[in-house]
């Protein structure tokens, strides 16, 4: 036996991995231990790389959309050029900052139009947007528990639901988008007040259990129930763009588009505490 | 252990890279490839440990099914082990063809993890998608890994080709 574990080792470690795996999949509602640990380790060891690439690209984006279109100029205007760059450099400082401005604008008209209390956070990484087994979509903010964020949290945007905290560390937290497969929120549809559940689908949302007979058309809002305890009334969700009958003849098959283009956010706001109802929402519902 | 110290801080390089700057380009699975490498050279443990840390990594990284990763790596690496007896990924086509159907392979095993899961996702564009470009990546990055690993120790050369 002893021989056999020896001459075939490699094998027999490969086993007890995948086993190991496997048992981590279909626990993955419990969670381990260690897993917490590997993932404090993990955001040290990468926080600081995320910075400095994050800083790298908003520079590179700003280069390239103050900068390299104008290039051409160049050659029409030789005498000018030096002044130009002088310029053009300030120029997209100056475009920068009245983006930044603009959106902080926004971020903090909405903080004030708020009725809870929000924190914002700057995006440091977004995950599953690329290719291959990023089936997920998730995205890392560079505030954490220290900050006062918590797990189960609703992120927003000034155009609506981004989705919810499901991981904090002490300067980092990470967010389940509303896109992910794995997230799932109770809306209404405003024109008609019709309840569902709109389901990540990558990079749409599914919105699930509405009957073949309810008054859904493509172009009507979906905004939250508040009935989740997680998300408050009223934030909207996105716009109905398909209306099918659906498979099983019970349910219509619909799709929605994110209010909010979630490849191009920049900082988003956390809020803090949820709605009054939520504590009581809360104590029955363990849902999203 | 030395692969641990050389791939571990480059995958989350990669994996900062990827979510970071490049997350809307397709890039290849340098995870894979690194398996592949580590499978196709060592008749080590180690190397079924390291692609159980990468998976475990790569999971935890990217906020994933724990384990979806770390049994798809594993599993590739026990296969490319047991190939790798018969067959020798020497040249640029070989290497290129391994790669894209390790990767097609591997998005079928996430798949069906994510499944035992409860978790049911269709990603075949994207698996093909990235199939291809770790394909058209394989045969560059492949003989840099034996460049990488070799400069500390520089017999690992003579020993990592095959």
């Amino acid at each position: 036996m002893l021989s056999f574990v020896k001459r075939h080792r490699i094998i027999v470690a490969s086993v007890i991995f995948c086993l190991l795996s496997l048992h981590l999949a279909s626990n993955r509602k419990k969670g381990t231990g260690g897993e917490a640990i590997v993932r404090y380790s993990l955001s040290l060891a990468a926080r600081p790389i995320q910075i400095t690439l994050a800083s790298v690209r908003s520079r590179v984006k700003g280069m390239w959309e103050g900068y390299i279109y104008l290039v051409g100029i160049k050659e029409e205007n030789e005498a000018l050029n030096k002044k130009m760059y002088a310029l053009l450099e300030e120029n997209n400082r100056l475009k920068e900052e009245i983006g930044l401005n603009e959106r902080l604008r926004d971020l903090l008209k909405f903080k004030e139009e708020s009725p809870y209390p929000v924190v914002a956070a700057k995006i440091l990484s977004l995950n599953g947007f690329g290719t291959g087994e990023n089936w997920t979509r998730t995205l890392t903010l560079d505030r954490g528990t220290i900050s006062g964020i918590m797990v189960d949290m609703p992120v927003v945007s000034t155009q609506g639901v981004i989705g919810r905290v499901i991981e904090t560390l002490k300067h980092t937290s990470t967010v389940l988008l509303l896109t992910d497969p794995r997230s799932d929120i109770d809306v209404i549809i405003q024109r008609t007040r019709i309840h569902g559940i709109v389901e990540g689908g990558s990079d749409k949302l599914i919105l699930k259990y509405i009957r073949q007979f309810d008054d859904v058309e493509t172009g009507d809002m979906v905004v939250t129930s508040g009935l989740s305890g997680i998300f408050p009334k009223g934030l909207q969700v996105g716009m109905v763009t398909r209306v099918e009958k659906g498979e099983d003849n019970i349910f219509r098959y619909i799709e929605v588009n994110p209010s909010t283009d979630l490849r191009r956010l920049e900082e988003v706001l956390v809020i803090t505490q949820g709605s009054p109802l939520s504590g009581i929402e809360n104590a029955g519902n363990s849902g999203t | 252990m030395k692969d641990f110290l050389i791939f571990l801080p480059l995958t989350v390089v990669y994996l900062s890279f990827k979510t970071t700057i490049a997350f809307s380009f397709p890039l290849p699975d340098i995870t894979l490839l690194i398996v592949l490498f580590a499978a196709q050279r060592g008749t080590s443990v180690w190397g079924v440990v390291l692609s159980f840390v990468l998976g475990y990594t790569e999971d935890v990284f990217g906020a994933a099914v724990l384990g979806s990763s770390s049994f798809s790596l594993v599993l590739i690496f026990a296969i490319v082990h047991l190939a790798s007896k018969r067959v020798h990924f020497l040249t640029a086509p070989a290497r290129a063809v391994a790669a894209g159907s390790l990767s097609l392979v591997r998005g079928i095993l996430t798949m069906m993890v994510l499944m035992m899961s409860g978790i049911y996702v269709a990603i075949f564009p994207q698996i093909f998608l990235n199939a291809f470009v770790t394909a058209a990546f394989a045969p560059v990055i492949l003989p840099a890994f034996l460049w990488l690993s070799a400069i500390k120790v520089p017999g690992a050369i003579r020993g990592g080709e095959r």
